[in-house]
């Protein structure tokens, strides 16, 4: 009887208990890392952009969301940390930073890297009729790359941002506000000093990881903090305006969801 | 005899379901629906792929001297993928059936890729505009692919999870649930093949001493 049902336990247990080990064995062996959800719209982590320009284009696509609700972010990095296929692993991240609204999905995310010499567009399951891959890739390839190339960096994000725009301009209305504000103005209004000692709370505690850890510095209340290992540089500019108040619009995930859409280049 | 065994069904029920709450059984019926919402988003993408294909055929076949063998390889490929026709509404519960599907599409898939190969021949057709966004668009329904069939088989798993846990693991025979077959990572199906021309090397043993 203990034997029969502990045979019935093994039955039960094992499998789940060995595919999470297969599962973390083939997590470990992929090395892939998935960047951190990034502080703004506009993440120049390799150091190309000048910081006027990064904070007009960022301040550009906050304002695309307060007015249609579409996020669109753009990611400039050094390397890709993953071996798989650019279009896989991109779509992986803009999963993970829950780009665009939870029942719209409408996010859309810019990859570019610059090692690499490859860059994709991830568009939301809900923009994909906005934009369908055609136009991602006519605007990668046609517009984006050729200035790429000559090495115009700046010009490309600017024209890729514009373009982008244009075409998501129309397929929904906004609020007036990002999901960053208007979580702030719920969180004040709704919740009073209940939701105030909870923020404290948090923020407390995310400053003593920050410490513990040291990996991820928090650059000051409420502004936007940075991981070291995806370069410095754009941590310093965007602490700064934020800390001086008006001027930095940072970027929180509405919650949406990515189903492979979208096209990319390389140069 | 008969109304006392229905009794003693009927009994077990009760106790089973004092036991583990009816919640159990809503828990099942909305991870079915997730499944066959999944299987939906599955026969879509790949409907989306085979909509590709006409236009892709006749933008190639317009090229001068395009190698007819791999066209029609493409075009009774599809034809082929046309006839195994499931239930969009329903994930199969048959493991063979999802199984001759997969078949159908992987081989799609192949000589779809093969396809993409030989244009590497034809320079003059890749130049073009037409060629390149049927291109872009081929990518992106194979992406959308992967993406739809991962999600699938994350929900069939919660499903059948949920499904062979105890105590809902003698519910399920009363109810109808069935457990439902994956997508399998068959090499060469799941991933759009690697072509590479090299005779030279010999196969690596898998075992050295």
């Amino acid at each position: 009887m203990l034997g029969a049902s502990l045979g019935f336990l093994r039955r039960q247990f094992l499998g789940p208990i060995l595919f999470c080990i297969v599962l973390a064995a083939e997590a470990a062996s992929a090395a892939e890392v998935i960047p951190p959800k990034p502080p703004a719209y506009f993440n120049d982590y390799a150091n190309v952009v000048s910081k006027e320009k990064a904070l007009a284009l960022n301040e550009k696509l906050a304002q695309f969301e307060r007015e249609t609700s579409n996020q669109v972010l753009v990611a400039v990095f050094r390397k890709m940390q993953s071996d798989s296929d650019v279009a896989d692993y991109t779509r992986r991240i803009a999963e993970s930073w829950k780009v665009g609204q939870a029942e719209k999905r409408n996010g859309t995310v810019l990859f570019v890297f610059l090692d690499d010499r490859k860059m994709f567009i991830q568009v939301g399951y809900g923009l994909e009729g906005a934009l369908p891959d055609v136009t991602a890739f006519d605007i990668t390839e046609r517009h984006i790359k050729p200035r790429f190339r000559t090495g115009d960096y700046t010009g490309g994000l600017e024209e890729g941002v514009d373009l982008i725009l244009k075409a998501l301009r129309g397929e929904y209305k906004g609020g007036g506000e990002t999901a960053q504000e208007k979580s702030r103005s719920t969180a004040s209004s709704g919740c009073g000093p209940l939701g105030f000692l909870v923020m404290l709370i948090i923020v407390l505690t995310i400053i003593r990881l920050g410490r513990r850890k040291g990996g991820y510095g928090y650059t000051g209340l409420g502004g936007p903090f940075i991981s070291s290992g995806w370069g410095s540089g754009w941590s310093s500019g965007s602490s700064s305006s934020s800390s001086s108040g008006g001027g930095f619009s940072g970027f929180s995930g509405g919650g949406g969801s990515f189903g492979g859409g979208g096209a990319g280049s390389s140069w | 005899m008969k109304t006392s065994l229905g009794f003693g069904k009927l009994l077990l029920l009760v106790s089973l379901f004092s036991l583990t709450g009816c919640g159990t059984y809503n828990r099942l019926v909305t991870l079915e629906q997730t499944v066959n919402k999944k299987w939906a988003d599955v026969q879509s993408v790949y409907q989306r792929r085979a909509d590709l294909i006409p236009n892709l055929v006749s933008t190639v076949a317009g090229a001068a001297n395009f190698e007819k063998s791999t066209l029609t390889e493409v075009t009774n490929a599809r034809a082929s993928v046309g006839q195994v026709k499931l239930d969009p509404s329903k994930a199969p519960t048959d493991a063979a059936e999802l199984e001759k599907f997969q078949q159908a599409q992987g081989q799609l898939s192949n000589a779809l890729s093969r396809l993409l190969v030989v244009s590497e021949n034809y320079p003059q057709l890749r130049a073009t505009e037409a060629f390149q966004n049927l291109q872009a668009q081929l990518e992106g329904t194979e992406n959308r692919i992967s993406v739809e069939r991962n999600n699938f088989n994350t929900a069939v798993q919660e499903y059948n999870t949920a499904l062979e846990r105890f105590p809902t693991n003698m519910l399920n025979k009363m109810f109808g649930f069935k457990a439902r077959p994956f997508f399998t990572a068959a090499a060469g199906a799941e991933k759009a093949p690697e072509v590479k021309f090299d005779f030279s090397k010999p196969a690596t043993p898998t075992t050295t001493p």
